[in-house]
């Protein structure tokens, strides 16, 4: 254990260094990744003046929310870069990931060492910042609970998110490229996460309760949190899940995972 | 003129074979324009319209920006820089066909491609589950069309600029991803230009993304007619006489510091 954590600390320092070799290219990264997607938020605050509100939700809700999923998806992207499929979908077709099958280490650690995206950092601030203006614009009626539960919820997003792209990363074992069908579960995810779910049609909130349970993860716990009332009607119950969802779908994920390393078929090339 | 025309067929077929690719793509982009339309239908609840914006024109937005990513691949493309980096530019450069038409004509046909493959059967689906709008008569359907025309070879030129930093330094890519991520900011992607501040989207509209993305848009909901129209094709024409100059006074300066790697 304690070797595999440095061996990883090791990889992942490698990665920074090398990121930070081009300064100026990797600062207008970050500033453009920032600037895009704060723009998308900001386009929705201009677009939301004319209405007032969304699903009975003012800005500062959405906010709340749509901070939230941002930063934590941006952690996520982050951390879990080695599994990001538009990086791992090349490492299969063209057999390097047979390489690090012959390493006598962990593979798991290896590929999640294998890539570590610092400039998400721009993702990451953004998300933050659209998360604190939320947070001065909502009057939370603070308890212990409520405070608790926003670090265990970004946490839950942060793994949520990333058994997502462990599953998308170990279709590829298969498909041997990317599918970009999977975005609709990921980026797709992240962006209905950012708005009060109810607001969507039946279908696509089914897809998102059962298929992929982003909704747990979300709006449910934003419910409690804003004390907003749910035209879902759902029980209270659901909205303290997040953590036992995540949990559940990592642990799928990481079957899934195991499963495909070991059906692995090498490219061959 | 014959060698561009065989370019553009041989790269249109090859759009042609990512069939997994294209179809995957394709719901990708379909999911997402009923993600956004289900938004915009959400904030506009019982009201008909919105300065000049109705709610089926609002629908008919988030299905037709979808539609036209692949298209105007506006957002991601990388090709030329690649061909820089690793030298396939050193053979370009010395084909008998001028750099900058050798790369609209691969681009062209591949922007037919995705466009006969994607962008259309991807609106029709749309039109199965909402009601839209389309253009109503033969000149504004020529409008349009003339429009899309127009914003691809804006789109292009934009994507070519930003691909020639490559000519300058060995790490592009960080550049690239911010010229691009100003295309997405003004091109009134993400939200119909016409929901902004009137100072916000008459900016928009004059930069070359919201030229490209936004102006074919307003020709098919009819938000734009007569002088309006005009004035938007316009727009258009300029950005896209003014990249195309750009881009071979860049190309001509690019090609007398390009160093070129590996081989």
């Amino acid at each position: 254990m304690q070797r595999n954590l440095t061996l990883l600390h090791r990889l992942i320092n490698i990665q920074i260094r090398s990121q930070l070799q081009y300064p100026f290219s990797f600062f207008m990264e970050i500033l453009g990744s920032a600037l895009i997607q704060s723009f998308f938020f900001i386009s929705f605050a201009l677009v939301i003046v004319r209405f007032e509100e969304i699903g009975g939700w003012n800005l500062g809700e959405v906010a709340f929310i749509w901070g939230m999923t941002e930063f934590s998806f941006g952690l996520m992207d982050m951390i879990f870069s080695g599994f990001d499929y538009d990086y791992f979908g090349p490492l299969i077709r063209l057999g390097r990931f047979d390489q690090l099958l012959l390493r006598p280490v962990n593979i798991t650690l290896q590929v999640l060492g294998s890539r570590f995206v610092l400039r998400r950092i721009g993702k990451i601030f953004q998300g933050a910042v659209i998360f604190l203006f939320g947070l001065s614009q909502v009057g939370v009626n603070w308890t212990p609970l409520r405070i608790i539960y926003i670090p265990i919820l970004i946490i839950s997003q942060v793994l949520f998110f990333g058994s997502l792209f462990i599953i998308g990363a170990t279709t590829t074992f298969w498909t041997m490229e990317r599918l970009e069908i999977l975005n609709i579960f990921t980026y797709g995810g992240s962006e209905i996460m950012s708005y009060p779910m109810h607001i969507f049609p039946r279908a696509i909130r089914l897809i998102f309760t059962y298929i992929v349970p982003a909704i747990f993860l979300s709006y449910f716990p934003a419910v409690f949190i804003l004390e907003k009332t749910d035209p879902l009607n759902a029980p209270r119950i659901v909205s303290f899940i997040a953590p036992l969802v995540s949990l559940i779908l990592l642990w799928i994920a990481l079957r899934f995972w195991r499963y495909g390393i070991k059906n692995y078929q090498s490219s061959g090339s | 003129m014959k060698s561009f025309f065989a370019i553009v067929r041989v790269s249109f077929r090859r759009q042609l074979t990512y069939r997994a690719a294209n179809l995957s793509g394709l719901a990708t982009n379909l999911m997402f324009g009923f993600f956004r339309a289900a938004v915009l239908v959400a904030l506009y609840q019982d009201r008909a319209n919105v300065n000049g914006l109705s709610i089926q024109g609002a629908i008919t937005y988030a299905g037709l920006t979808q539609a036209l990513i692949g298209f105007l691949s506006f957002f991601n493309w990388y090709e030329m820089m690649h061909s820089v980096y690793d030298g396939q530019v050193g053979s370009d450069l010395l084909k008998p066909q001028n750099f900058f038409f050798y790369w609209l004509g691969i681009d062209s046909g591949r922007a037919f491609g995705s466009f006969l493959i994607r962008s259309l059967p991807l609106f029709l689906v749309f039109s199965l589950f909402f009601e839209i709008v389309s253009p109503q008569t033969l000149l504004q359907g020529l409008a349009f069309t003339v429009s899309l025309i127009l914003s691809h070879l804006i789109s292009f030129g934009w994507r070519f600029l930003v691909n020639l930093a490559a000519f300058w330094t060995p790490n592009a890519l960080g550049i690239g991803r911010f010229a691009f991520g100003l295309s997405w900011t003004f091109s009134g992607f993400f939200f119909p230009l016409a929901l902004f501040p009137e100072w916000l989207a008459r900016f928009s509209r004059a930069t070359p993304f919201g030229a490209s993305v936004y102006i074919p848009i307003e020709v098919c909901l009819n938000i734009s007619q007569g002088t309006e129209l005009i004035q938007g094709l316009f727009i258009q024409v300029f950005w896209a006489l003014a990249l195309l100059l750009v881009d071979h006074i860049i190309l001509s300066l690019g090609i007398r510091k390009l160093v070129i790697q590996g081989g």
